[in-house]
């Protein structure tokens, strides 16, 4: 369900700010100060309010940030302020609401699989809870006021995290970027440098904010969304049908890599990691994607460090990966 | 005609911005359209912004000092908004609101605000935490696979937000 065979997860992030501070609270310890106190004490005057940890992020070690953003929990962008940046988490709905990044406040929550409707929810009852006690920058005509101008009006950003392996092996990401582009939407690689795609992961997410409500820009979405889902799995089910072999070698090359190598560069890993998750997918492996999805957490750096207990560099790290795989998909 | 943004390639595009009633228009090549089209995705709207400044006053040079536009309340002037593409406070919006019009109309297309606002009346927080409410109950009797009460909770809900919440 949820079209978990494409689609990793869906994220919803609104933009708010406060109405009476400045924008960019990096260089202005007070106001960033008061932006965190002000968010903890609203979301403490809300009766039955769920229980939310505080993090301030220039209290954790440059591993520990990065494991935060390695699981999605809070933006790389978050991490480049930590002086001021803080985060109030809750883990069991995987929502967010990060402090003195770009805006005053970025409300995220994440959900499994195709699922924006479920993503947006978690943000709208966090929102409304702190907009019972707070008030946000709002105006009439342009809506939630936003640091840049191009997140102005919902402030909402809603993206899906796609594995697009065929579509990108059958050389169909450039059409999919004009069909994406066609209605207001981005696609880009969620890993690696400039236009890389590493793991053949992409994110899609609306482009335009203002003049549209959150439903009609989740809708955009979702149509987008199924509209390549349909697309990824005719190119897999012609793949299975005439070039079974092909599909075949590569997939169990790399289920035997991954469960037997010693030394595994990122690199390679999310190659051998993006046909893992294709085995899976179209059931020639019976590891179930939730495996694969995890692996894809725990095998990055920071993750690694944590789990070796130590700042892991180079060929260690590799090493790391290599042992970290293999011990996750044995089960 | 050649880009006016490089100068160099032949314009295949043109933008064209509202200005106070009338439509200023801006060519540019497949390449540079790419490029600002490029930025834009991903956050930086700086060689959008000088684009459309450059419509406005006619490719010349900024505004000069002494009528430079400045925010009351954070001091940002027209001209560092357009260097660092960055807002100085909420209230630049109203600041530049003559400039940040054609600009926003360009990124998203439209001007006026559709969707959620900020809580406002009594009446809009009751109805909220009232379909909270519903919404929470609706989601226990699920999980104890209850669809009968789930069912009646639904309705309820669809009955509290047809009774008028906006668009949202
Ligand atoms: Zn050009
Ligand atoms: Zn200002």
């Amino acid at each position: 369900m949820n079209e978990l065979d494409v689609v990793l997860a869906s994220r919803v992030r609104l933009a708010r700010n406060y109405e009476d501070l400045p924008f960019d609270l990096g260089e202005k310890p007070d106001s960033a100060a008061m932006c965190v106190a002000r968010t903890v004490q609203a979301l403490r005057l809300e009766e039955n309010a769920p229980a939310y940890d505080l993090v301030r992020l220039r209290e954790l070690t440059p591993l520990q940030r990065q494991s935060l953003a390695e699981s999605r929990r809070i933006s790389r962008d978050l991490m480049s302020h930590a002086a001021a940046a803080a985060v109030l988490l809750r883990e069991e709905e995987a929502l967010s609401i990060m402090m003195n990044e770009e805006d005053h406040l970025r409300i995220q929550a994440v959900s499994q699989g195709l699922n924006l409707g479920e993503a947006a929810e978690k943000c709208f009852r966090a929102e409304d809870s702190l907009s019972r006690h707070v008030t946000f920058a709002f105006d009439d005509q342009l809506g939630y006021l936003t640091a840049c101008p191009t997140n102005t009006g919902t402030g909402m950003r809603a993206s899906l995290l796609m594995h697009l392996p065929m579509l990108t092996l059958c050389k169909q990401m450039g059409n999919v970027g004009q069909i994406v582009a066609k209605v207001g939407l981005t696609i880009h690689g969620v890993y690696g440098e400039g236009s890389e795609a590493l793991g053949n992961l992409y994110q899609v997410s609306n482009q335009v904010t203002l003049g549209r409500t959150e439903q009609e820009l989740i809708s955009a979405v979702t149509a987008v969304g199924h509209q390549l889902i349909d697309m990824e799995r005719t190119l897999r089910d012609k793949a299975l049908a005439n070039g079974r072999v092909t599909l075949e070698d590569s997939v169990y090359r790399a289920w035997g890599l991954m469960n037997h190598a010693r030394l595994m560069p990122k690199k390679e890993f999310f190659a051998h990691w993006s046909n893992l998750r294709l085995g899976a997918a179209v059931k020639l492996l019976s590891v179930p994607l939730e495996r694969v999805d995890a692996l894809l957490t725990d095998c990055q750096d920071a993750h690694l460090c944590a789990w070796e207990e130590a700042a892991l560099e180079g060929a260690a790290l590799d090493q790391a990966r290599a042992k970290r795989a293999r011990m996750m998909l044995a089960g | 005609m050649l880009c006016e943004e490089c100068k160099v390639n032949e314009a295949s595009y043109t933008i064209s911005v509202m200005v106070g009633g009338e439509i200023t228009s801006r060519h540019l090549c497949g390449d540079c359209m790419a490029k600002m089209n490029m930025d834009i995705a991903s956050g930086n709207i700086k060689s959008l912004l000088s684009t459309i400044l450059s419509a406005i006053t006619g490719d010349t040079a900024p505004v000069s000092a002494g009528q430079e536009v400045v925010c009351p309340r954070c001091h940002m002037t027209l001209g560092e908004f357009t260097r660092t593409g960055h807002l100085g406070c909420p209230k630049c919006y109203e600041a530049f609101r003559e400039q940040l019009q054609p600009m926003l109309l360009q990124i998203h297309g439209r001007v006026q605000h559709a969707g959620r606002r900020p809580l406002s009346t009594a009446e809009d927080q009751r109805k909220r935490t009232a379909a909270e409410t519903l919404q929470r109950q609706m989601e226990q009797a699920v999980a104890l696979e209850d669809f009968e009460t789930a069912a009646q909770l639904r309705d309820q809900l669809r009955a509290l937000s047809a009774g008028g919440e906006g668009k949202a």
